[in-house]
């Protein structure tokens, strides 16, 4: 499904990421671990196609498609979507309002009639429960007040409702309690599909007891430097990070 | 006979001289007329040179003509007008003058309403000064088309004397029809009267002065809607003016909308002031016109009144969209909350200009003021200033403006939703308004309000969905 081939981006330019090579197939679920200033995030956010970050090298593709030809929108519309690890609050503009225009951007993309006001409130509604959000968030400016933990649980209703293809999901367990951690695993494990791919970008483990991964990849400076399955995670948490970066350098 | 100042002060007198014998005598009496003329040609129409008037387009008014329209045009149909909304009283005035086809009059408690002129072109039947008190039965009044001079039943404040109020005195000088509205009695429900101004004609034929004097007796109440309108494709010249007097306890909420054609200038001064314990909402959004100036003086005379003065004003293409306002502070203990959103598209200007002076005897004055402009187009421009004059100790007095871009991490937050840019920035121009227009309590009123400025952010459409 994603296919990352020797990328190097640039930001302010600096060079973050210095040939980063990564496959995710269809169906699996990836987790991208690394310590602070690894390139993590600027990994997700050159993905869904932030401005600002300059590649200097390499390519990626998604389906067989070079993704990064593609603007912010189309890459969502197409199926790509980030769940942020700071989502911004937009005083003004309505959460109900959000979900139904990128749905329905969405639907348009694929040639499909907008959606019928009420499927679509009774869909929301449905998934703002598996979320444990209550309902007067949705009239609600987006992200406006929300705590640390609302926010990253909106994110991940964003998810549930445009259900897509590609979910990158950039440090979405940072500031949650165990609590909020497990009500966003969980929301994340109902959209685990043999269709959908999953990029899961944490600095811990933690996120990984709950949601579990089918590979682990290591990021250091701008580079996967060891890949495993599961428990390589468990042992980056034993070892500490040092293990691989004393092998980077 | 006092010597004009400049070329354009000589042509005001000269079509006032022209238009003089023309002029309903009712509405305004000669005498009024002519000192306002006077006055008007000593100090001179305002140029960019005055300090307040330097974002204004003042080349339209070079190209005006300044007598009122002579010939009624034909009206606009009942369908091309706004909604009406519901439990309102409307009173239509085609450019400048009622149209009672247009309008249903409704009576309601403590209410009256008074036409000035009544009809097109019926300027006589006259009926002695004074003759008509505020016993006057309720509602009747709206359909006695008689033309009087009205013995209000407070004394109208004189006419701002500030050099800003300037225009006044040419709507005073020339004016063909008014409202008169008075509010009396302490109703359970507020009254409610919707006014609405169309502009048909184009400024080649004449002028459009609407004309408008509110006035609410102790602890009344009165929710008023003030819409400017503009039908057809004239470029009208239109010069409102409206003069606002809110008694002790009364509360007034005044919704005013300003949406003119998009050839038309628009000239507009309002004055009010403010008794004891009154309580004034004004509410503005202003969309219309290619070139607007909207003039706007309150004066906090009472004790402990309160104003909440919210506009909103979208600039888009050439348009110019100029608003001033003066709160003074005369009385201790008064309140104004101040909120202004902007936004300029296209190459279009959009200023706020709000001075809040604080008198010497205004001790615990509270007075605060935010003003927002947003550049929404790279050779568009906000002029966002906040003026404080502090003339005693005890005051708190805050006041905060900023004139910026759109949130590039709110806008790319939208975009990886898979919104379009273009979607995505109107949606984020429409949050931008939503101070302003979450204050505006009539669901009805407030979406008519949405789709004209969903309307005026262009491709509608996409918006519309949305509401």
């Amino acid at each position: 499904m994603l296919k990352i081939d020797n990328l190097h981006v640039k930001v302010d330019g600096k060079e973050i990421l210095k040939g980063l090579t990564l496959a995710v197939p269809t169906g699996e679920v990836h987790a991208v671990m690394g310590p602070n200033g690894s390139g993590k995030s600027t990994l997700a956010n050159v993905l869904a196609g932030r401005p600002g970050y300059e590649i200097t090298a390499g390519s990626v593709t998604f389906e067989g498609r070079d993704l990064l030809a593609l603007a912010p929108e189309e890459r969502a519309r197409e199926g790509v979507f980030l769940g942020f690890q700071y989502p911004v609050e937009i005083p003004g503009v309505n959460n109900v309002y959000l979900l139904k225009a990128a749905m329905n951007a969405a639907r348009k993309h694929r040639g499909l009639e907008e959606v019928d006001a009420f499927e679509f409130l009774t869909l929301v509604k449905e998934k703002m429960r598996l979320m444990r959000m209550d309902e007067s968030m949705l009239s609600r400016g987006v992200n406006e007040g929300f705590s640390g933990g609302e926010k990253k649980r909106n994110e991940i209703l964003q998810m549930l409702v445009l259900e897509p293809r590609l979910a990158i999901l950039d440090e979405t367990d940072s500031g949650l309690d165990i609590d909020a951690l497990k009500i966003v695993a969980h929301g994340v494990n109902t959209l685990r599909s043999p269709e959908r791919s999953l990029v899961l970008v944490t600095h811990y483990q933690r996120l990984l007891d709950y949601i579990v991964p089918d590979h682990v990849h290591v990021l250091v400076k701008g580079r996967i430097v060891r890949s495993g399955d599961k428990s390589l995670a468990l042992e980056l948490e034993r070892r500490g990070y040092d293990w691989v970066t004393g092998e980077a350098a | 006979m006092t010597e004009p100042r400049n070329a354009l002060s000589k042509r005001v007198l000269d079509e006032y001289e022209a238009a003089r014998a023309s002029l309903p005598p009712g509405i305004v009496t000669p005498e009024r007329r002519q000192e306002a003329i006077q006055a008007l040609a000593a100090r001179g129409l305002p140029t960019t040179r005055d300090e307040n008037w330097r974002y204004t387009n003042l080349r339209s008014l070079e190209k005006a003509r300044f007598a009122p329209i002579a010939q009624p045009v034909p009206p606009p149909a009942e369908t091309e007008l706004p909604g009406r909304l519901t439990g309102f009283a409307r009173y239509t005035f085609v450019d400048g003058v009622f149209a009672r086809e247009l309008s249903s009059p409704q009576e309601q408690g403590g209410l009256m309403v008074r036409l000035m002129r009544g009809t097109h072109g019926s300027a006589g039947n006259q009926a002695p000064a004074g003759s008509q008190g505020s016993a006057k039965q309720q509602g009747s009044a709206a359909h006695a088309g008689s033309a009087t001079v009205f013995n209000l039943p407070r004394a109208l404040p004189a006419l701002s004397s500030l050099p800003e109020a300037r225009l006044a005195l040419l709507n005073e000088a020339f004016a063909t029809d008014g409202a008169v509205i008075h509010v009396s009695g302490t109703s359970a429900e507020p009254a409610r009267v919707e006014l609405l101004f169309i502009a048909v004609a184009g400024a080649d034929v004449g002028a459009s002065y609407p004309r408008v004097q509110v006035s609410l007796d102790a602890g009344s109440r009165l929710i008023l809607v003030e819409r400017h309108i503009g039908a057809g494709t004239g470029a009208s010249f239109v010069n409102s003016s409206v003069s606002v007097d809110v008694g002790h306890g009364a509360h007034l909420t005044h919704y005013r909308l300003q949406q003119a054609g998009a050839r038309a200038t628009w000239f507009d001064t309002l004055s009010a002031v403010l008794a004891v314990d009154a309580r004034y909402d004004l509410l503005a959004v202003n969309t219309g016109a290619l070139s607007a100036r909207s003039t706007t003086h309150v004066q906090m005379a009472g004790a402990g009144a309160e104003l909440v003065l919210s506009m909103a004003a979208l600039g888009d293409r050439q348009q110019v969209q100029d608003n001033f306002a003066l709160v003074e502070h005369i009385a201790p203990r008064a309140r104004t909350e101040q909120t202004f959103r902007g936004i300029a598209s296209g190459r279009a200007r959009v200023a706020f200009n709000g001075k809040i002076v604080v008198r010497e005897a205004a001790a615990g004055t509270d007075s605060r003021q935010s003003l927002r402009g947003l550049l929404a187009g790279p050779e568009a421009e906000i002029d966002a200033r906040p003026q404080l004059e502090i003339y005693t100790d005890d005051v708190r007095c805050s006041h905060g403006a900023t004139a910026g871009k759109l949130d590039d991490n709110m806008l790319f937050y939208l975009l990886s939703r898979g919104l379009s840019p273009e979607v995505a920035q109107r949606l984020l121009k429409w949050a931008f308004l939503e101070d302003v227009v979450s204050k505006i309590d009539l669901p009805e009123l407030r979406r008519q309000i949405e789709h004209a400025l969903a309307g005026q952010m262009a491709d509608a459409a996409s918006l519309k969905e949305l509401l």
